[in-house]
């Protein structure tokens, strides 16, 4: 692992790592990022065992500008739009990926052989049969390796306005991923101590490159918009806002529970100062216990979360989490120690149930930093919009 | 061995005089409140907390079993956890106090192994000895606050074989009689309007089917199908909440059997030795062990595999009660060969709200 200054001469260092298939961990205008090539799979499996990351879980990548990302993704005009008004910036824009769809005069001769493997128990087969096939009349660097676009073909893709970042894809050539440095649930990197400090020896030796920018100003991460539903929907909610609202889009327990690791984070500095409460109102069902272990696992509780419906408190080290569904006043929210609990200013506290003791947790307003979170089922299975709000 | 048993891990006060394996006296608080000699019943949860019932509790169950601390009983069992920190409290204290008062040893019991160990209690008139079952067996305890599946090698010593990643069994089937517009708690009136329900009228999915090891049970999915099924059937009619009333218990229990078949088929290796592993009894307890479907299910899958299902022999006993934290002290001391005074020092008895096993 090499660890240099940022300076003119690191954008030559970095691509030639990343060439090699390295990895390089890069300032930009939200936290340190890690870059690995995109189109290169061994450089993303070497950054999945870096990252921990669950196999399934899609990477964002970055490119230099709009052409480059339409080699890679369909651009529908929403998308087109958000390119145009906030890009190059902090928003990573959610299409659909090319990996299934070469142009015609590229690979015609492709198509038949797809068209006649469609059916659904070779789908597979086909898709596989098609990668090896493509990659033989593609030009390196066009197809993006596997396990960067999720598992149902979308990818996200921002253009840094951070320079360096930019000048480094330019003179690659082709992607890299943009994800931030730190493994999945672990804190936010501003500094690169922020990042080794919370990383294995392992991990540190996957790293080829750091490029030190000292501390980067506490932004917030991209925004992250989905255009690929019939309505726009956000996915992660950074300082680019598209609602009058702050409401994201959950598509799995994983992402509910990602969710509550993002708004943790926004919120993490008040630790220490102020307990933050959660306080989660949703229906039966709708995630609350999802979103919890979300705030479980990005506060390193190994213990698995649980529906404390029936204890109404569950008390874990740094976490407390309670249900106020059995509760038959409000007021017994106190008689539960809610007042001892909120004295800890390095607590977390989830209440499932809150607008059962909405007054309860209001009083504490000024002890405490309340989130008030609002899990609403969406029109699909396993689909919710959350929305939250700081009073 | 006469033990004084109290167990207020959650909500029930209980207390209760057990000898050996038998109930000499199990009491209860929702049962004791219809007594007049202590008023109405004040449903908050400040009476949950115990403090003001415990004492009553206490004394009610010393005198039906015309027992005195002095003279008759032995020992106190407690429960420790796992439970409500707050209300586990009131009763390691008052055993604290009952301890130092009277000068008897207390056995410190852990509240789900008392679930487990339920089905070796025996009514107070019961002529046999202790029942003698072969080890090892495997247990299931079900209720509001707990799901597992426990392989039992022998009496304190077990292995958790699969628990709940979210909601406890008897906390969805509560749920579920909730959004039915069936009170709370409704795990018991859900299974009498699920009787007249069609099963196959609603399909709903089975949780965790691509587990390719089955050691953990989730109840979140089915709710969540549940919801969105109540509202796509809104108005609901009688008929309409017996059908899914029906539906819901079948899938929430079709997740036990699975987890079960799958457990007892690779029973093999829990084996210490090369030997084959043989198991003949099934020991079920916890609140939702007085689901008779579940009852019959367990023991028509149980019966391939040569196995015995034991459930408790009262519906009293399948709830939270004090007995069998009772009848679980004198077991695990018997099965360790213990001597009372090794319990004498009662300092460092602490609740321990998330215990395990």
């Amino acid at each position: 692992m090499q660890i240099v200054k940022e300076n003119p001469n690191v954008v030559g260092l970095a691509v030639n790592v990343l060439k090699k298939g390295g990895l390089v961990v890069f300032p930009c205008e939200t936290t340190y990022g890690i870059a690995a090539d995109a189109t290169n799979l061994k450089a993303v499996k070497k950054l999945n065992s870096y990252k921990k990351r669950p196999i399934g879980k899609p990477y964002s990548i970055a490119v230099s500008n709009i052409k480059m990302a339409e080699k890679y993704v369909s651009l529908n005009s929403t998308a087109r739009n958000i390119y145009k008004e906030f890009l190059p910036g902090p928003i990573t824009v959610v299409s659909y990926g090319k990996h299934e769809a070469p142009t015609t005069s590229r690979s015609g001769y492709l198509l038949p052989t797809l068209r006649r493997e469609r059916n659904p128990s070779e789908a597979k087969n086909s898709s596989l049969q098609s990668a090896s096939s493509r990659s033989r009349c593609f030009a390196k660097g066009d197809k993006l390796a596997k396990g960067i676009e999720s598992e149902t073909g979308t990818l996200g893709v921002r253009i840094s306005s951070y320079l360096l970042v930019n000048q480094i894809v330019k003179i690659l050539g082709f992607p890299i991923t943009a994800t931030s440095a730190n493994a999945s649930y672990m804190k936010r990197p501003y500094r690169v101590s922020d990042i080794l400090d919370n990383i294995s020896e392992k991990q540190k030796s996957l790293i080829d490159l750091i490029i030190n920018a000292g501390e980067l100003p506490h932004n917030e991460p991209s925004t992250v918009i989905d255009t690929t539903l019939d309505d726009p929907v956000i996915l992660r909610q950074g300082k680019i806002k598209f609602k009058d609202k702050n409401e994201v889009f959950s598509g799995s327990e994983e992402n509910t529970q990602n969710i509550a690791k993002e708004l943790f984070q926004k919120y993490e500095n008040y630790l220490g100062k102020r307990p933050i409460i959660f306080a989660l109102i949703g229906e039966m069902g709708s995630g609350k216990t999802q979103f919890t272990k979300g705030l479980g696992k990005v506060l390193g509780i190994k213990e698995e979360i649980v529906s404390p419906t029936f204890n109404f408190v569950l008390e874990y080290k740094k976490l407390t989490h309670i249900d106020a569904w059995r509760l038959q006043k409000p007021e017994e929210l106190n008689t539960l120690g809610f007042l001892k609990m909120i004295e800890d200013k390095n607590m977390v506290i989830a209440i499932e149930w809150a607008d059962r003791v909405i007054n309860e947790i209001k009083n504490q307003r000024e002890h405490a930093l309340v989130v008030w979170v609002k899990i609403k089922y969406g029109k699909r299975g396993n689909e919710r919009l959350i929305s939250w709000g700081v009073i | 061995m006469k033990i004084l048993a109290i167990d207020t891990s959650c909500d029930e006060t209980a207390a209760a005089v057990t000898e050996n394996t038998k109930i000499i006296s199990n009491i209860i608080w929702s049962q004791a409140s219809q007594h007049a000699d202590f008023g109405g019943v004040m449903p908050s949860l400040a009476q949950r907390l115990h403090r003001e019932r415990i004492d009553f509790v206490v004394n009610r169950a010393l005198s039906t079993a015309h027992c005195s601390l002095s003279t008759d009983i032995d020992a106190i069992a407690v429960t420790i956890g796992p439970g409500l920190a707050i209300a586990l409290e009131v009763g390691i204290s008052k055993a604290k106090q009952l301890s130092q008062k009277y000068n008897r040893p207390i056995i410190p019991v852990n509240h789900i192994e008392g679930h487990l160990l339920s089905c070796f209690a025996q009514p107070r008139n019961y002529k046999l000895q202790i029942i003698n079952y072969k080890f090892p067996m495997f247990g299931l305890v079900i209720s509001g606050g707990n799901t597992q599946l426990i392989y039992i090698e022998k009496i304190g010593s077990y292995k958790v074989l699969a628990e709940t990643v979210d909601d406890a069994l008897g906390e969805a089937l509560d749920k579920c009689a909730r959004v039915l517009g069936l009170g709370y708690p409704g795990g018991a009136v859900l299974e009498k309007f699920a009787r007249l329900g069609n099963a196959k009228k609603y399909v709903l999915p089975t949780p965790l089917v691509d587990d390719k090891i089955k050691n953990r049970f989730s109840y979140s999915g089915i709710k969540t199908a549940m919801f969105r099924l109540i509202e796509k059937e809104k108005p609901l009619t009688k008929e309409k909440i017996c059908n899914l009333a029906t539906s819901f218990q079948e899938v929430a229990f079709k997740h036990i059997e699975n987890v079960l078949s799958y457990q007892l088929n690779h029973k093999q290796s829990l084996a210490l030795r090369a030997q084959p592993l043989t198991i003949n009894h099934f020991l079920l307890g916890g609140g939702v062990a007085n689901n008779n479907l579940l009852r019959s299910k367990l023991r028509k899958l149980l019966k391939p595999y040569k196995i015995t299902l034991h459930t408790p022999y009262s519906k009293k006993l399948c709830g939270d009660n004090a007995a069998m934290i009772g009848v679980c002290a004198y077991l695990k001391l018997k099965a360790r060969n213990e001597k009372l005074r090794n319990y004498k020092n009662s300092d460092f008895l602490d609740r321990i709200p998330r215990m395990k096993f």
